[in-house]
């Protein structure tokens, strides 16, 4: 009896689990497989997998699309933002964590405060306008500051790592006639890699996927644009209808790379999710 | 006299110093998050009081609380308030339970479940730009491989608008579903592998069933991690736009106008296809307004979880 029941139970659970798994998957395979089929296949129906493969969407994505050219900004963009990200928020986190200056209090209250306002994608007309007057409007420095913009969060989560490191090694290393900079890159760095890890792969994440700040700072700029912008405008395109194959062509070359980074990373990905809210 | 002068002069220099070598360490960060942070949030909080964009307003004017006067006054507004109530209630309410028990199914020890959750958690990492891109072909009306699949299978007779006025809100949780379950999913199996694994050995060996387990002991004791999640889950909901944007662009007719898409028109356009006359201190207000009513959401759903605590 209570053996049947369980039985149920678990073939309920499997039933669960395979539907949630079908359903996270079948956009992504649709996405990637639809990228090799002609545009009347997707429209007008066919079977799961192409008739024939198409690899030539991806050469007209690239080239007719200019797609190169926002695989680039992509690149170039995201590497940017996690370099810059990860550097600013770990010497800040750095600083707040282990020393006392000058108005130390204030700054730490207003990096906590400004998470609870949730003005959302407004400010960007003043971030907008703030580049136009450093004319920074007109390169990608702009964009990567933009999305960089100091972000509370990564200072905040560095900061409580640090924090967990003994300072018996700081005040060592002073004795020894280290200066702050050489604690900074010769002690502590090497010690919070993990959440270094974190911070760089979310800014990373946060540079390529970002639509609507990477749309609104390239609004007079179309060549500075990203995969993720350039993807989406294909909707918008005069014959939008008659290129579903370029759009999935361009949505896979969007989301492959995210995909083999997450394949490798899926750990810090997971962990980092967590160190960030239920604990902290 | 004269010797502690100078030591206290030496020692101020050094206190300068100090606090100079802290500063620069902190600046570059410092800089960003006042440019792109703050000063943005005191630009948008300074124009809600001006008229600011729009026919004949190019140099702001103070109008006092006209912008805010006119917000409570705004039909679609409201509508766009409502919708925002309409989609996270139903987000919460699909994605919670779910990622609750994916959490629990995938966090036993067994075979395979690492990788299950890694692909259940995949979605997250993509764009939702990107990925709303995708949603809108795939419930294309006429098009789309969900009406193709539906009439196959012979559970709908004709293909469903799937984006039209009456079903666009409900695709547009599915999509929402679609990429957060995973996050919650997480969140949850932190909270669970903070259960004491001796609470749940008691329980089983008092004879209680799996079920009985579940309810009685696995569900209090995530109590506490339960209501951070919830809180998470409210403020993400009411603040998501990326979706919205690219799957519905808030139509058909405001269908699926959200409060953050509401403000952001009048700043930008929605779409490519569509132009504006922008509205710079309305689009303010507008946002200020919702920002405080997430704010309220918020500090609401905190007391009552607090009132439940003592019920308990």
């Amino acid at each position: 009896m209570k053996k049947t029941k369980n039985m149920i139970l678990e073939a309920v659970a499997s039933i669960f689990i395979i539907a949630m798994v079908i359903f996270t998957l079948y956009p992504v395979t649709y996405t990637v497989i639809g990228s090799f089929k002609t545009n009347s296949e997707l429209t007008l129906g066919g079977s799961f997998l192409p008739k024939v493969w198409h690899p030539e969407n991806y050469v007209q994505a690239f080239i007719q699309a200019d797609f190169i050219k926002y695989t680039w900004n992509s690149v170039t963009l995201s590497i940017s933002v996690m370099a810059l990200a990860t550097l600013t928020a770990s010497l800040a986190g750095f600083v707040f964590a282990r020393r006392d200056f000058a108005g130390k209090r204030f700054w730490l209250t207003l990096y906590t405060s400004l998470m609870f306002i949730a003005l959302g994608s407004v400010t960007l007309y003043p971030i907008y306008n703030l580049l136009t007057t450093f004319h920074l409007n007109k390169s990608m420095l702009g964009l990567i500051l933009a999305l960089v913009s100091g972000q509370a969060s990564n200072v905040l989560l560095t900061m409580g790592f640090v924090k967990g490191i003994p300072k018996e090694l700081d005040e060592a290393a002073i004795i020894d006639g280290c200066s702050l900079y050489g604690i900074f890159f010769r002690i502590i760095l090497p010690l919070i890699k993990p959440i270094i890890a974190v911070v760089a792969l979310f800014a990373f994440r946060h540079a390529w996927n970002d639509y609507i700040t990477t749309l609104v700072m390239t609004i007079s700029l179309p060549r500075l644009r990203t995969l993720t912008v350039a993807v989406v405008q294909l909707k918008y395109a005069v014959n939008a209808a008659a290129e579903w194959h370029i759009m999935l062509a361009g949505a896979s070359i969007a989301i492959l790379p995210i995909i083999i980074v997450y394949a490798f990373c899926h750990k810090q990905f997971i962990g980092g999710l967590t160190l960030g809210a239920v604990k902290g | 006299m004269h010797q502690s002068n100078i030591i206290s002069a030496s020692k101020r220099k050094r206190i300068i110093l100090d606090n100079l070598r802290s500063y620069s360490m902190l600046l570059p960060n410092l800089i960003l998050f006042l440019a792109f942070s703050v000063y943005p949030v005191i630009w948008t909080l300074r124009f809600v009081f001006y008229r600011y964009g729009g026919y004949g307003a190019s140099v702001p004017k103070f109008v006092g609380f006209d912008n805010l006067i006119r917000v409570f006054g705004d039909q679609i507004y409201w509508k766009a308030v409502r919708n925002t109530f309409v989609y996270a209630g139903a987000k919460i309410l699909f994605i919670i339970p779910a990622a609750f028990f994916l959490a629990l199914l995938l966090n036993r020890k067994r075979k395979g479940n690492g990788q299950l959750q890694s692909i259940i958690f995949m979605p997250t990492i993509m764009s939702s730009a990107v990925m709303g891109l995708v949603f809108y072909l795939l419930f294309n009306v006429y098009n789309g491989q969900i009406n193709r699949y539906l009439m196959d299978w012979n559970i709908i007779s004709g293909p469903i608008n799937w984006l039209g006025k009456d079903h666009a809100m409900k695709t547009l949780v599915i999509t929402a579903v679609w990429g957060g379950v995973g996050n919650y999913m997480v969140y949850f199996i932190a909270g669970l592998q903070q259960i004491s694994q001796e609470a749940l050995e008691s329980a089983r060996i008092d004879g209680a069933g799996r079920l009985q387990t579940l309810w009685f002991v696995t569900i209090p004791m995530l109590g506490p991690i339960l209501k951070i999640i919830l809180m998470l889950s409210i403020t993400a909901a009411f603040s998501d736009i990326n979706t919205v944007m690219v799957l519905t662009e808030g139509g058909p007719t405001n269908a699926t106008m959200v409060m953050a898409l509401y403000g952001y028109q009048f700043f930008f356009p929605v779409s490519a296809g569509t132009s504006i006359t922008p509205q710079y201190g309305y689009g303010a207000a507008v946002s200020t307004v919702s920002a405080l009513i997430a704010g309220i959401v918020t500090v609401l759903y905190l007391i009552l979880s607090r009132k439940m605590d003592d019920v308990y």
